[in-house]
Formats: structure tokens, C-alpha cells, sequence
């Protein structure tokens, strides 16, 4: 048992916290937040200095790392904001799946301009509410002579805006299920932005397919691959949302204790009442528990045949443990917790949004109880 | 014991259902989007008595009990918390003070166009550094031969941009700390008060909330309710006493929106491949959101009928509001989680239930403050 980072792992969460602290600028966040705008400049910079794909291959730009060195990234970048960091964490949704399943040509072709932070990809999957299983799919993809012809409608599709490329899953054909990899083509796609109340700098979308042509060379993955790598994908977005989820509750938790120091009532500073002072504690419990249970996840993953029960485990508890951590700080900073000049107000509604990646607790516990009862 | 609303309550509840789905309903998308408070609205609802409800005849209300007060707001704050923050700030923090301490003139002057909404009122305790602490205010109103010369700043004060007039609460004498207050009306155009800025909130965005300051505001001494310098915190008691009834009726009403909403959306969806209503864990969500909803509706009868006889302490207001604004988190959360990504969008008021219910475990008196006030109550 090691429950220590490596060196290596340490000095990235190190440059990660460094860049947060230095780039990240509470005006900025809170002008992108009410208005919806991205953070450019900063994704660029992030990119330059290696934060983005540090678990691709070198040949294709990352850094040769696990998934767990990514997610000490988007942990670091999220305790220093949740919007921000949020926002930085879904710029290449879907990589891992063209790692995975991917030729090497669309790794050469799709994987590089990530890193550079040229361009952003993400996945189109869901279509209505039942988007954790994939018989609900009826965007159809219908087989011309070199080209597939998409067809339907995707909701909520993050980055929707933003993304120049998309994995769009199509329904089964003879073939099997259909991940396509597809350009952005303004002529056949069309957006349809989504106002939503967290989470505001990842622009999201209903993204409506009209006849897009894509070259059969742009299927992801092989004839029977679908399902495995429509699981693998969850389990990746499982993973990301998770490492947002302990960088908010470590974010919540650092702004608490900074004002519980600064605050006086009644003579004493907040830090100095017990009620306040538990808090503390339960969110220092709260970070652990998250912590250990995302680490363990992260590096369940990175091995070759993940067992899906520690993601599980760490999605129902560090999904609680964040909107309660957050819940906990917007309390502590009192009426100005619910003023949007203090971060903790759009931490709050961001770590619905997170908790909403997540999943209900209902619809994890199914799977998680599926497993433990070997039905699933 | 009757456990249940007498005729004419039914009837009033009935009224103001139609009331408020006939002429608020329609603003509320619209004023929680430009974030501002429609103010026609004042004049309406005055025209149907519905401002100050515990008003008496005598002063233009219709004279009603807490009861129906609670029901009204109940009804209101399914509609809208926003809009339903101004009304309840104006009808009871602002107007209460007057109605119960103020002199003839005042309750004529200020009350009266309150009551037909024809001026607005907004309540102004809370400052920067004193909050949880209100007696920690650092407001001085200082005697000046006819008149009480007034400096300080006020924060989060609801109607603040909109109001005609401000219940001020200020040190007469700041060496008494808490003894030394006293409550001030002050209007709009008096030399010296301005609205600094108006906030931008996590939710309730149809109220407007405003940072007001006083520099050298002037008012003349019959503008102090109450005859005597000092006891300021004690006429607060008794709004603060009602206001914290009014809370288990505002938690109820955002609680039983979110309900509504829930239950239509589980009877619609599909999930995994079967309708979500068969789900056992979701029918126990709904299961507890009902009834979380029924034991927050009869708790806060019980306190509003408690007030009504005069046999409220503070101690029963503290637990309406602890355990309606308490409950309702856990059920507009549900609400929000089990709906999803569909949960977030703007469009969807059920998100919108979430951020407004957030602020009723801070405004007045925090969960904190509320466990304090029942512990001493103990005798602990």
C-alpha cells in the first residue's frame, strides 16, 4: 500500500496550483461567469505550458503520464476555480476514447492541435434523458459509398459552441453502434445554445445534425467496439467530473477557512466558535474521503481492465460530499456567500452543475448495486 | 385541536391562489431575468388588500390573522420567492415596526400609502460588519435640537433601490450596546441617504437588494418610532418574531413548487428503459418531499397560530424557521439532482428553486442563530 504521490506527481500538482494561483483572476471569473465567455487566454497559456493532455503519448504532444497526473491537474485548477477550472478540464472530452480506440492516423490528426490548445474537442452523446444507456441513441448514421450520413439531434452537448471536432454516437446499424469523429461543418450542424445556471463558462448546446458527411475513415473504433467504448466513456467523464468535483470541495473549503479568520461577530472571529470550527473539521473529512476515493479511482483506470466499482463508490460519495462542502461555505460566508462579488456563489451553483455530470445518486447506486449483486 | 383552515380562511387561500397565478405568474420570468422587482405590482396587490395583511381596518387592511398572512405568503412564493421577498419585507419588516410603535402621524403618513402600496418600504438592519450580529451596528442617529442626524451604511436591504422609505435601525446612544438603538423612518428624498449599489445574488433575483448609505441624513424626531431613546432591539424582537413565521410559509411554498414540479417530471420520464416512477428509490424521494412538505405547512400554522394569541416566543419562531428552511434545501436539491442536466437550464424554474431557497438559512437569523435562540430557550 502507497498512499503517497510520486515525486513526479507532487511537482505537477505543484506547477498546477502555481498556475491557478497566478492566472486565475476573480474579476475575470466573475465577468465569464455572468456572461458565459470562455477563458481564452488562459486555456492558451495552460496549453503552452503543458497542462493540457499530460496523459496522451509524446508522440502525439502530452507527456506520457496516467489519467491520475491528469486528474491532479483539473483538481488543482478547480480548487482554484470552479469555473475556470471547470472550463479548462472539457476542452479535449473524448480524447481518451480516441486513445483507446483510435487509428493511429486520428491520433496524429486529433490529438496534437488538443495539446497545443489550437482546438477543442467533445462528445456528443445523449438525446433525452436516459442518457446513461445507450438503446435511447436514434441519431442514425446511414452508409453512402465513402461517406456516412448523419442525421438527429444530441443534447446538451458540452463546449457545443466551442468544439471544433465531435465524437457523435449514431445508433446501431449493421455494423453495430456508430462513433463517428466529426468535423464542425456550419452548413449541416447547427447549435442551439443552452442558458444554464452553473458551470457557464463550458458553453452547452442541442446540436442538430442535418445530413453531415463524414468519411467512413472517421468511425472510432472497430465493428463490435461500440458498447465497450460508450462504457469507457462514461467512465471517463466519470473520472473528470470527479477530479472537478475534490478540486471544488478543496476550493470551498480554503475560502471558508480564510474568512472564518477574517470575520468577527460578536466580538470573536468565526474560527473562534465551535459550531463553525466542526465544519471546518467535516470538510477537511470530507476532502480526504473525496480525495483517496478519486485517487483510487484514477488509478483503478490507468490499469488495463478497470474495475468499475471504485468509480462508483467515489462518484455517490464525492458527488455529497461537494454540494455539502460548498453548501456548508456558502453558509459560513453568510449574506455574502449569496452575493456574486464572493466566488462561493458560483462555486455553489457549479458544483450542481458537476454534481449533475455525476449522475443521480439513484441512477449510481443502480449500477453500483448491479455490480455488487453480479447483474451487470 | 382542528387541523384544519376555517371557511373563511379556505376561501381567502382560494382568492389569493387566483390572485397570484393570474398577476404574478406572467412577471416572473421576465423580472428574474432583468433582475428587478415590477413594481406596478405594488399597486395591484394593494388594490387587493394583499400588502399588509395584519394591517387593522382602521389603517386601510383588511385586518386579518397570521394565519391567513402565512397562507397568503405560501401562495405567493410558489409563484415567485423573489417577488415574494419584496412584498414580505415591505407588508412585514418595513410596515410592522410602524403599525405597532409608530405614532398617528407616521401610521398615516407611512402605513396607509403602504398598505395601498402607493409607497414602498424597505427595512434596513443589516450592515457590513454586522449581520448575524445586529446589535453589533455602527448606525448612529444623534440628536440635534428637533432633529437625528444619521451616518452609517446598511447592506443586503431588499427594496433598496425601489423604496419610498427606509425602518432604520441606528444607535441613539452607542455606548448602551443593544440597549442604545432605536428605529428611524426615513424617506427616499431626505438629504443624505443614497443607494450606493444594487447586488447581484445567487438567487431571488426579482427582489432588488441594495447597499444604502447615510451621510449626515437628517431626520426630524417625530421620524423615531417610539417615544423614548433606547429599546430599539426589543420592538425588533417582535418583527423579527413575525418575520421567522413568515419564513416556514415562504420555505413551504418554494417547497411545494419544487414538488409540483418533480412529481409532473417522474410521471413523464423515461430512465434505463422503464418509466421513472417505478423507480423505487425515486418513489421514496417524492414519498419524503411530501411529507417534509405537510410537516412544514402544520409547523408553521402552529407558530403563526401561536402568534395570533399572543403565545409566541421567540423560541417557536426559531423552530418554524430552522426546521421549514432546513427541510426545504433537501427537497428543491432532489428536485434539481434528479432532473439532471435538464435540472440546470434557465428555462427550467426548477433550478430557480434551488438558489431561492439558499437564502433562507441566512436572512433573517441564520440556521446559527436559530439553534442559539432555542438553546438559551432551554435555559442552557
Amino acid at each position: 500500500m502507497d498512499f503517497e504521490l510520486s515525486e513526479e506527481q507532487k511537482d505537477i500538482q505543484k506547477a498546477a496550483r502555481e498556475f491557478a494561483r497566478g492566472e486565475f483572476d476573480p474579476d475575470l471569473t466573475l465577468e465569464l461567469d455572468q456572461n458565459g465567455g470562455f477563458p481564452e487566454a488562459i486555456w492558451k497559456k495552460a496549453a503552452r505550458l503543458g497542462f493540457i493532455g499530460t496523459h496522451y503519448p509524446e508522440e502525439f504532444g502530452g507527456q506520457g503520464l496516467s489519467l491520475l497526473e491528469s486528474a491532479l491537474v483539473i483538481e488543482a485548477f478547480c480548487r482554484g476555480d470552479s469555473g475556470i477550472g471547470s472550463a479548462l478540464s472539457v476542452v479535449d472530452l473524448g480524447a481518451e476514447l480516441i486513445l483507446k480506440f483510435g487509428s493511429q492516423e486520428q491520433m496524429r490528426r486529433y490529438l496534437p492541435p488538443l495539446v497545443k490548445g489550437e482546438k477543442r474537442l467533445t462528445v456528443a452523446f445523449g438525446e433525452s434523458e436516459d442518457d446513461k444507456d445507450l438503446s435511447h441513441i436514434s441519431t442514425t448514421a446511414e452508409k453512402r459509398e465513402k461517406v456516412y450520413l448523419i442525421r438527429g439531434l444530441k443534447k446538451f452537448v458540452l463546449n457545443a459552441t466551442l468544439a471544433n471536432s465531435f465524437i457523435i454516437f449514431c445508433k446501431k446499424s449493421v455494423e453495430g453502434w456508430l462513433p463517428l469523429i466529426v468535423e464542425k461543418d456550419q452548413d449541416t450542424m447547427e447549435v442551439h445554445p443552452i442558458d444554464k445556471m452553473g458551470l457557464r463558462m463550458i458553453p452547452s448546446g442541442d446540436l442538430y445534425l442535418k445530413d453531415v458527411r463524414v468519411s467512413h475513415e472517421n468511425r472510432l473504433g472497430k465493428k463490435g467496439e461500440g458498447i465497450d467504448l460508450f462504457q469507457y466513456f462514461h467512465q471517463v467523464m466519470g473520472l473528470r467530473s470527479l477530479a472537478q468535483a475534490l478540486g471544488v470541495i478543496g476550493g470551498a473549503f480554503d475560502r471558508a477557512i480564510k474568512y472564518s479568520n477574517q470575520r468577527e461577530q460578536f466580538g470573536r472571529k468565526l474560527s473562534q466558535f465551535q459550531v463553525i470550527q466542526h465544519k471546518l473539521a467535516d470538510m477537511e473529512v470530507g476532502l480526504e474521503v473525496a480525495r483517496w476515493l478519486t485517487y483510487r479511482a484514477a488509478a483503478e483506470f490507468d490499469k488495463k481492465e478497470m474495475d468499475p466499482k471504485p468509480l462508483l463508490v467515489a462518484q455517490i460519495e464525492a458527488g455529497k460530499r461537494m454540494t455539502w462542502a460548498v453548501d456548508e461555505a456558502l453558509q459560513i460566508f453568510g449574506g455574502y456567500g449569496y452575493v456574486a462579488e464572493q466566488e462561493i456563489e458560483h462555486f455553489y451553483r457549479d458544483a450542481w452543475a458537476i454534481r449533475s455530470l455525476l449522475g443521480t445518486e439513484e441512477e449510481l447506486r443502480d449500477l453500483l448495486s448491479k455490480k455488487i449483486l453480479g447483474k451487470g | 385541536m382542528i387541523f384544519e383552515l376555517n371557511e373563511e380562511q379556505k376561501f381567502f387561500q382560494n382568492r389569493v391562489r387566483k390572485i397570484y397565478e393570474r398577476e404574478v405568474a406572467p412577471l416572473v420570468d421576465e423580472y428574474e431575468r432583468q433582475e428587478t422587482f415590477p413594481v406596478p405590482l405594488f399597486r395591484k396587490l394593494g388594490e387587493e388588500g394583499l400588502l399588509c395583511i395584519r394591517c387593522p381596518r382602521e389603517y386601510g387592511g383588511p385586518g386579518l390573522d397570521k394565519v391567513s398572512e402565512c397562507i397568503s405568503t405560501e401562495e405567493l412564493n410558489r409563484i415567485c420567492a423573489g417577488i415574494g421577498a419584496g412584498i414580505m419585507v415591505h407588508g412585514g419588516l418595513a410596515a410592522d415596526p410602524i403599525l405597532r410603535f409608530g405614532s398617528e402621524e407616521l401610521k398615516r403618513s407611512y402605513l396607509m400609502p403602504a398598505v395601498r402600496g402607493e409607497k414602498i418600504g424597505a427595512f434596513g438592519l443589516t450592515e457590513p460588519d454586522a449581520g448575524s450580529d445586529a446589535a453589533g451596528i455602527r448606525t448612529v442617529a444623534l440628536r440635534e435640537g428637533g432633529n437625528y442626524r444619521i451616518n452609517g451604511l446598511k447592506t443586503f436591504i431588499s427594496n433598496g433601490t425601489i423604496c419610498d422609505f427606509v425602518t432604520v435601525s441606528a444607535y441613539t446612544d452607542p455606548a448602551k450596546r443593544g440597549a442604545g438603538i432605536n428605529l428611524f423612518v426615513v424617506n427616499r428624498e431626505d438629504p443624505g441617504f443614497s443607494v450606493i449599489k444594487k447586488l447581484k445574488k445567487l438567487g431571488n433575483h426579482s427582489c432588488d437588494t441594495a447597499e444604502l448609505a447615510f451621510d449626515d441624513c437628517c431626520v426630524p424626531i417625530e421620524r423615531m418610532l417610539g417615544e423614548r431613546e433606547g429599546g430599539g432591539l426589543e420592538q425588533l424582537e417582535e418583527t423579527l418574531k413575525s418575520g421567522r413565521i413568515t419564513y416556514g410559509a415562504r420555505s413551504t411554498g418554494v417547497g411545494q413548487a419544487a414538488f409540483d414540479t418533480s412529481l409532473s417530471y417522474v410521471k413523464e420520464v423515461r430512465r434505463g428503459g422503464e418509466p421513472l416512477k417505478r423507480s423505487q428509490a425515486i418513489r421514496f424521494v417524492l414519498a419524503e418531499m411530501a411529507m417534509s412538505i405537510e410537516v412544514m405547512r402544520y409547523t408553521t400554522y402552529r407558530g403563526a397560530w401561536l402568534f395570533d394569541r399572543g403565545l409566541a416566543k421567540m423560541k417557536d419562531a426559531s423552530i418554524v424557521k430552522l426546521f421549514c428552511t432546513e427541510s426545504l434545501q433537501r427537497i428543491v436539491q432532489k428536485a434539481v439532482e434528479i432532473q439532471k442536466e435538464a435540472g440546470l437550464v434557465m428555462e427550467n424554474p426548477v433550478q430557480r428553486y434551488l438558489r431561492d431557497a439558499r437564502l433562507f438559512k441566512i436572512t433573517e437569523g441564520t440556521s446559527e442563530i436559530q439553534h442559539l435562540v432555542i438553546a438559551r430557550d432551554l435555559g442552557l
